[in-house]
């Protein structure tokens, strides 16, 4: 006797009820209470049950459980699978191409022209022979201790897919930065985006493409990482000084002039912030895609805590933070670079 | 006044809201500015403006912070759009240009000078000035030395290669300026060019202002709230109050002859002699027969003849152009002019 039944009686859904019956296999719930002794005491009203799928379902067996509904979402899924991935698949096959590529160039390279040539780009774009020297220092340490083809594999993942959020997230911004319907549109996604907890982005991914690809992780990490550069765009843009707009448009420029002449290079701080967040939630999530096969200093905090290898733990750890700070100090410093040359 | 008129404005309606044509009727059928946005919620930014503007004078619009001058002289080049009403710039229709036609017109016959510079902050100094001729499709090389000609006109020479944070207000507005000018285009639009700037800082400007003038000849449309300012400045004085026009004309006959009590509250406490000038008082014709203390010009204000006569009020002076004698001028006339306007409409006042 079920406290919901003179709900479904009232309403003459009886007979719909019981043609349910049979079919429905028996919950944990319900068979822990069948070996325990059914107790036909009628039930006081404190004792009521939220009417949820499965308290209405002891009532009446014909109404879905709630396992179905996650059961109807895995099977809807697994339905349109197959149409998903064979339009996803050559889509995005290029992204696998990119990060072997750039997995390969990385480790394939001698490290004494790789370390140059990064310390080169690090002068390039700070302009500072102490952080240079602070990134040489840094790299020379964890190749020391033997963690450079892990650093390498995981750079190369992040120069990948933060390169990636760029070029997809910058246009994406300037477009929602023009159109308010489109902000609305988006903004909701991203909050998704950003809240959805990385682990569950993997979980549809596994089943949509080979664990053994590369773009599994690739996507799961610009996903991840090219909500920041597309909010900051759009807001940069937004931001950009209306008496400077004004005056762009008083002399005459093409609303395309006006892009690239006024408002990209004003936005740049607040689009070189956007990238700056980027890469360091592309490392975040390079480190947790290690669970789908992403190689670099990820597997090893993996292996860390699979065996208990405490040591081998930390140590992975410590060079996660040492990249952190390297990307975060280098990417800053450009930002800092170009905001001196904009102050007003 | 044989000069052409540059530009010319006609029934010209602004009303801000989301259904702008239905408060046009109200409007139209004479209700005011309060009324409109209680009952229909529409902000009433311009009616019926009727002003022309003739080539090489500086029209001066003046108003109070919302009295619609900035919507005004925003409608001259359509960055903002009309709700109603004609503009008509060397008698072409401005309202029925193409988006390509009125692009052209921004480019090549409209520049701008803005209240807050609203220069490039992320280009140089010379990059700014040439900002006109780098939109059209020059490059740097093309206009550099114009760009560089009009700076050191402007008086920033040696300022090319900075930045326009490293510079200050009267300099960065010296930029947008200079800016306006390498343009080359016939009209100046400034939108509170100088209102920004400390007061010796603003009368330097207003006089290189009245020196580039002096040389150009341009048209130029010149937005403030500063009575002072208007007045020195101004060829053609239009005053506009709530959306309207109070009384246009030339400044001098405005501040002799208000008509209207808000311009005789707004002219009662400017320096009368600073601003009135000789022309203005003087008697014209070449009458010989008085004794004459000296010679003044007939642009010379009454303070400079005060200083001159050195307070004596039987004096009289001859007023010259050019080296003739085009009327005189008396001590007494001069005191009489310089009577506020309160004081001769008391009895109109307390009727």
């Amino acid at each position: 006797m079920a406290t919901y039944d003179s709900l479904f009686s009232s309403l003459g859904l009886e007979e719909w009820c019981s043609q349910g019956k049979s079919d429905a296999p028996m919950s944990m719930e319900a068979l822990l209470a069948k070996t325990k002794g059914g107790n036909t005491e009628p039930e006081s009203i404190w004792d009521a049950p939220f009417p949820s799928m499965d308290a209405l379902n002891e009532s009446c067996a014909a109404f879905p459980q709630s396992r179905e509904l996650t059961k109807g979402l895995e099977q809807g899924f697994l339905a349109i699978k197959d149409s998903l991935s064979l339009i996803l698949d050559p889509l995005t096959q290029p992204l696998s191409w990119f990060l072997d590529s750039a997995l390969y160039a990385m480790l394939n390279t001698p490290w004494w022209i790789v370390i140059p040539l990064l310390l080169a780009v690090v002068y390039l774009v700070t302009k500072s022979w102490k952080l240079m020297a602070f990134v040489g220092g840094s790299i020379i340490l964890l190749a020391f201790i033997d963690h450079y083809d892990y650093a390498m594999q995981t750079l190369a993942i992040i120069f990948v897919c933060a390169f990636l959020c760029v070029l997809l997230g910058v246009p994406i911004g300037i477009a929602m930065a023009r159109s308010n319907t489109l902000q609305r549109l988006i903004i909701p996604v991203l909050d998704m985006l950003q809240t959805l907890p990385p682990f569950v982005y993997l979980i549809p991914l596994i089943f949509l493409f080979s664990v053994t690809e590369s773009k599994l992780y690739g996507i799961a990490i610009i996903l991840y990482a090219i909500v920041p550069v597309i909010r900051l765009t759009n807001l940069g843009i937004r931001l950009v000084d209306k008496d400077v707009i004004e005056a762009a448009d008083a002399f005459g420029m093409t609303p395309r002039q006006k892009l690239y002449k006024v408002q990209i290079p004003l936005a740049l701080p607040n689009i070189m912030a956007g990238v700056n967040q980027t890469i360091m939630m592309s490392l975040a999530m390079v480190v947790i895609a290690s669970l789908v096969s992403a190689p670099g200093l990820g597997v090893l905090v993996l292996r860390g805590i699979r065996n208990l290898e405490l040591g081998v733990g930390l140590v992975s750890g410590l060079g996660i933070v040492i990249l952190a700070v390297i990307l975060d100090r280098v990417t800053k410093a450009s930002l800092a670079r170009i905001n001196a040359s904009q102050k007003q | 006044m044989t000069k052409d008129i540059k530009i010319s404005i006609r029934n010209l309606f602004k009303i801000f809201g989301p259904d702008p044509d239905v408060a046009l009727e109200y409007v139209r059928r004479g209700m005011n500015k309060a009324d409109l946005l209680e009952q229909q919620n529409h902000v009433l930014g311009l009616r019926d403006i009727n002003v022309d503007m003739r080539d090489g004078e500086i029209t001066v619009i003046m108003g109070l912070s919302g009295s619609g001058k900035s919507t005004l002289i925003r409608h001259l080049n359509r960055l903002i759009e009309p709700t109603a009403g004609e503009i008509r710039v060397d008698g072409e229709d401005v309202l029925s240009y193409t988006e390509e036609q009125l692009r052209q017109l921004r480019r090549e016959r409209m520049s701008m000078v803005f209240q807050k510079f609203a220069l490039l902050p992320h280009k140089t100094v010379l990059e700014n000035a040439g900002m006109a001729k780098a939109i059209r499709g020059y490059t740097t090389s093309d206009f550099e030395a114009d760009a560089r000609k009009w700076l050191a006109r402007v008086g920033l020479e040696g300022n090319e290669n900075q930045y326009p944070h490293q510079l200050s207000g009267g300099m960065q507005q010296r930029v947008g300026i200079a800016r306006a000018l390498v343009s080359d285009a016939p009209i100046m639009l400034m939108d509170e060019a100088f209102s920004a700037l400390d007061p010796l800082i603003r009368s330097d400007m207003q006089d290189l202002l009245l020196e580039l003038q002096e040389e150009l000849h341009k048209t130029i449309v010149f937005i403030t709230h500063d009575l002072d300012e208007a007045l020195k400045l101004a060829d053609h004085l239009v005053i506009l109050k709530d959306g309207e026009v109070v009384q246009q004309g030339d400044p001098q006959d405005i501040l002799l002859n208000p008509g209207d009590p808000y311009i005789v509250d707004f002219i009662s406490d400017i320096n009368r002699a600073r601003v009135l000038r000789v022309r203005s008082v003087m008697k014209p014709g070449t009458d010989s027969g008085e004794d004459f203390a000296g010679d003044i010009s007939e642009r010379d204000n009454l303070e400079t003849v005060l200083e001159r006569s050195g307070g004596d009020t039987d004096l009289a002076f001859r007023v010259v152009r050019d080296g003739r004698q085009v009327g005189s001028l008396h001590m007494k006339d001069l005191t009489k002019a310089l009577v506020p306007t309160a004081a001769a409409t008391e009895s109109h006042q307390r009727v």
